[in-house]
């Protein structure tokens, strides 16, 4: 079996990574969105282990939130209400979104199996006073997961999990990079899957496989590539199904701007000698989510994407209800139309009415 | 101006008809100070406005202008035009609302006497971070300055830890530091003396509550929802105390002679989510039941449900950022249910309407919970429906109507049953 379908492997079957790492009694520590650092989870010896939805319809959740709340929210407490995040020691958020923090009031209120914590970041980027906060708020956490997982927590742990991580990081940009070229050496669905099953896995299992497949595609290159260049970016996407659409209309993902994608690995972390400081710069040096201000960064950050992967459309994928994509795309449509076309689609995350979508994107890649 | 089906709320106390002529008077005269060349300030109302009185700023709120324009039934067409930006019908109606007046081409004459454009835009992500960009957009088309006060999420219940007043404080200060850059003066004595009014309006506010916790109750909601103008726009103000003075001996009056809402008072009734301002009618609907809406718990965002002696001029910055804080609607769930619970018990409610308005990202999120605290601790039960409060276009009045009349009929039998 090549790298690509290891992968592919992993991202289809994610329970065996958890079994294989509780074998020996280890902890496992869900979480969602950008703002937990999963380094001092792992400095911990746990398993930092992002939750993602699953397409299926929602059940029980839909007694408890209107369905105006987030989907994707929605979806993943409906899987915390049928136990299907039993196999986690404890499950952290952070301060994103009203969805999120909703989600942690739910969770806290009536998920007895699985403890849930916030982690609580600002929501302004660049600010001094802020990363005060942050700080005050991680250092909080470290105790907390320590405290967890029985295990001191040093600074030369936590050095030691940064530097692997940032590898992590490194890998899939590198990775990324090769999607830069006339004809990309490996798809949009790809390479998302690619991303995922990273995310998922023990990094140091993740690190040398993506070496490898790094090596492996190098020379490589898709097919059907004489498409228009897309860059998706929008609410967390975490199906490739909604690539797929994408590619099967004749457009080629070249770059996804997405949680699961290269907002994760976009920045690594800048040299420090204070481990803890170095992870509140990483997270609050830089506005990579929509929920984030200065939003001026944001732009610019597109605006680079647009150049360096010489893209032709960019579409929007925003979950129903979630509005700071919602606003982001409406704030930012015109001056992104200035540089290429832009279609935004609200979607839901279960991808119904997806022949609609299909409509849309379809007339969108012939219009380009 | 009312639909067939419409209709304001009817009032019956004479301080709360002064007070609407008070939020009139603010309005008009924001026009009226742009004019003589005072720069003017657009802001979220859960801002401490405090800092805008200090400097003695016209401060235009994103979610007073929406209603206001609501009540007549204005608010649809301003919401449509936010729509033709590209603002989805998925967020917030006060905000889509509030923008489409920020860049429409022409405005009715109604608004046209309040609106004056930002000199500066003070956004914030208290209480709804997922709605802190739509500013932006209007900070872009009216080409203004714009700073950003982060207020943090509440994780900690009513003991904010001092890191985090630290943080929010140094907030407030970035916003003074931006307004004086911008034209204003803050006046940090006048800033203290706002911290005692505040004080002094919140102690009133809590008489004023009381007075309303006895039974027959002698202010409703209608009034109430007007009375709370002071505390969501003039706190640390003069005039916010005279008013709440006057409404206090105004209701000890009816306490003492008896004089409730309505004759026969047979139940009570609490509002949980944003009222129908283009049709306050709807609370005098329940009332041929004998039933009286008698709070709303958007009276109480803003800072009024929590104990003012934290107020403590001294360290005015550091006051206010704890009022903020621990403000019900910043989102962690225990301020907020605590306080829905201890309502209910305190004014003897008989039964909770939850009202849903699907562009909210906030409100709806504690709709189960107050329904299983209120109802796990006092059995008093709760209906939960559909009601966009502000965007008239989504408004159903037969199945509102109905989801009442269901939920009113249901309290009266089981109150005959006991």
């Amino acid at each position: 079996m090549g790298t690509l379908e290891t992968m592919k492997d992993i991202f289809n079957n994610p329970n065996k990574i958890i079994e294989e790492w509780k074998k020996d009694g280890k902890k496992v520590v869900g979480h969602r969105c950008m703002y937990v650092p999963e380094e001092i989870i792992h400095a911990a010896g746990m398993l930092p282990y992002p939750t993602f939805g699953t397409p299926e319809p929602i059940k029980k959740a839909d007694s408890y939130f209107q369905p105006c709340a987030c989907e994707f929210v929605r979806n993943l407490f409906d899987l915390a209400l049928d136990k299907k995040f039993g196999f986690l020691d404890s499950m952290v958020l952070c301060n994103t979104c009203d969805a999120v923090r909703h989600l942690y009031n739910m969770w806290d209120t009536y998920v007895d199996s699985v403890p849930c914590y916030m982690v609580n970041n600002p929501q302004k980027m660049y600010d001094e006073s802020g990363f005060k906060f942050y700080r005050m708020e991680l250092e909080k956490f470290k105790k907390l997961m320590e405290d967890l997982s029985g295990n001191k927590i040093t600074d030369e742990s936590l050095k030691k999990s940064i530097e692997l991580y940032d590898e992590t990081r490194r890998l899939l940009k590198e990775l990324n990079d090769l999607r830069k070229r006339d004809i990309p050496a490996i798809s949009g669905s790809e390479f998302l899957r690619t991303s995922m099953a990273s995310m998922l896995m023990p990094k140091e299992n993740a690190n040398p496989l993506l070496r490898k497949l790094i090596d492996e595609v190098k020379n490589r290159e898709i097919k059907n590539a004489d498409g228009p260049r897309i860059l998706l970016t929008g609410s967390i996407i975490d199906n490739p199904t909604l690539i797929e659409l994408v590619e099967d209309m004749g457009g080629v993902v070249v770059v996804d701007d997405l949680c699961t994608s290269a907002k994760y690995f976009w920045y690594t972390t800048k040299p420090n000698n204070d481990p803890m400081d170095a992870i509140v710069r990483f997270n609050l040096e830089r506005t990579l989510c929509a929920c984030a201000h200065p939003s001026e960064d944001r732009y610019d950050y597109l605006q680079g994407l647009i150049r360096e992967f010489n893209i032709d459309g960019i579409i929007y994928f925003n979950i129903k209800y979630c509005h700071p994509f919602v606003y982001e795309s409406a704030i930012f449509r015109k001056k992104l139309e200035e540089e290429v076309p832009t279609l935004t689609l609200e979607v839901d995350h279960s991808l119904s009415g997806l022949g609609q979508l299909k409509t849309r994107v379809q007339a969108f890649i012939e219009m380009l | 101006m009312a639909t067939k089906v419409t209709a304001p709320g009817k009032k019956s106390l004479q301080t709360t008809l002064e007070i609407g002529k008070a939020i009139r008077a603010y309005y008009g005269g924001i026009k009226e100070a742009q004019k003589a060349g005072k720069p003017v300030i657009w802001s979220y109302g859960l801002v401490p406005r405090e800092i805008f009185h200090a400097a003695d700023a016209p401060v235009i709120y994103l979610e007073h202008l929406p209603l206001m324009i609501g009540a007549k039934q204005l608010s649809g067409h301003y919401i449509q035009i936010a729509e033709e930006e590209g603002f989805s019908r998925d967020v917030c109606a006060f905000h889509r609302c509030f923008l489409g007046c920020a860049v429409a081409k022409e405005r009715d004459p109604y608004l046209e006497k309040f609106f004056a454009p930002p000199n500066l835009i003070i956004a914030s992500n208290l209480p709804c971070m997922s709605e802190s960009k739509s500013f932006l957009y209007a900070a872009d088309h009216h080409d203004c300055p714009y700073y950003f006060l982060d207020a943090p999420i509440n994780t900690w219940g009513k003991d904010i830890p001092e890191y985090a007043i630290e943080y929010f404080a140094g907030q407030l200060k970035g916003a003074i530091d931006s307004m004086e850059e911008h034209g204003f003066k803050v006046d940090m004595d006048k800033l203290k003396e706002s911290i005692n009014l505040t004080k002094k309006m919140m102690g009133l506010w809590n008489e004023i509550d009381n007075c309303r916790k006895t039974v027959p109750t002698p202010m409703s909601t209608v009034d109430g929802i007007t009375a709370a103008y002071p505390l969501i726009q003039l706190p640390g103000t003069e005039l916010g105390v005279t008013l709440f003075e006057r409404l206090l001996e105004e209701l000890k009056e009816r306490v003492e002679k008896k004089q409730g809402v309505i004759e026969d008072e047979k139940l009570r009734l609490m509002w949980f989510g944003v009222p129908p301002f283009y049709n306050m009618g709807l609370f005098n609907y329940v009332e041929k039941y004998g039933a009286v809406v008698v709070k709303s718990m958007v009276e109480y965002i803003a800072g009024g449900a929590f104990d003012p002696s934290v107020m403590d001029p001294e360290k005015p910055l550091e006051s206010l950022a704890y009022k903020a804080l621990v403000d019900i609607v910043n989102p962690t769930y225990t301020n907020m249910v605590d306080f829905i619970v201890k309502a209910v018990e305190d004014f003897k409610i008989d039964g909770l309407i939850g009202v849903v308005k699907r562009s909210c990202g906030l409100l709806p999120g504690y709709m189960r919970l107050a329904k299983d605290a209120v109802y796990n601790g006092s059995g008093v039960p709760m209906t939960i429906f559909d009601l966009d409060g502000l965007d008239i276009r989504e408004y159903d009045d037969v199945t509102s109507k109905a989801n009442l009349d269901s939920f009113v009929e249901s309290l009266l039998a089981n109150k005959r049953r006991q």
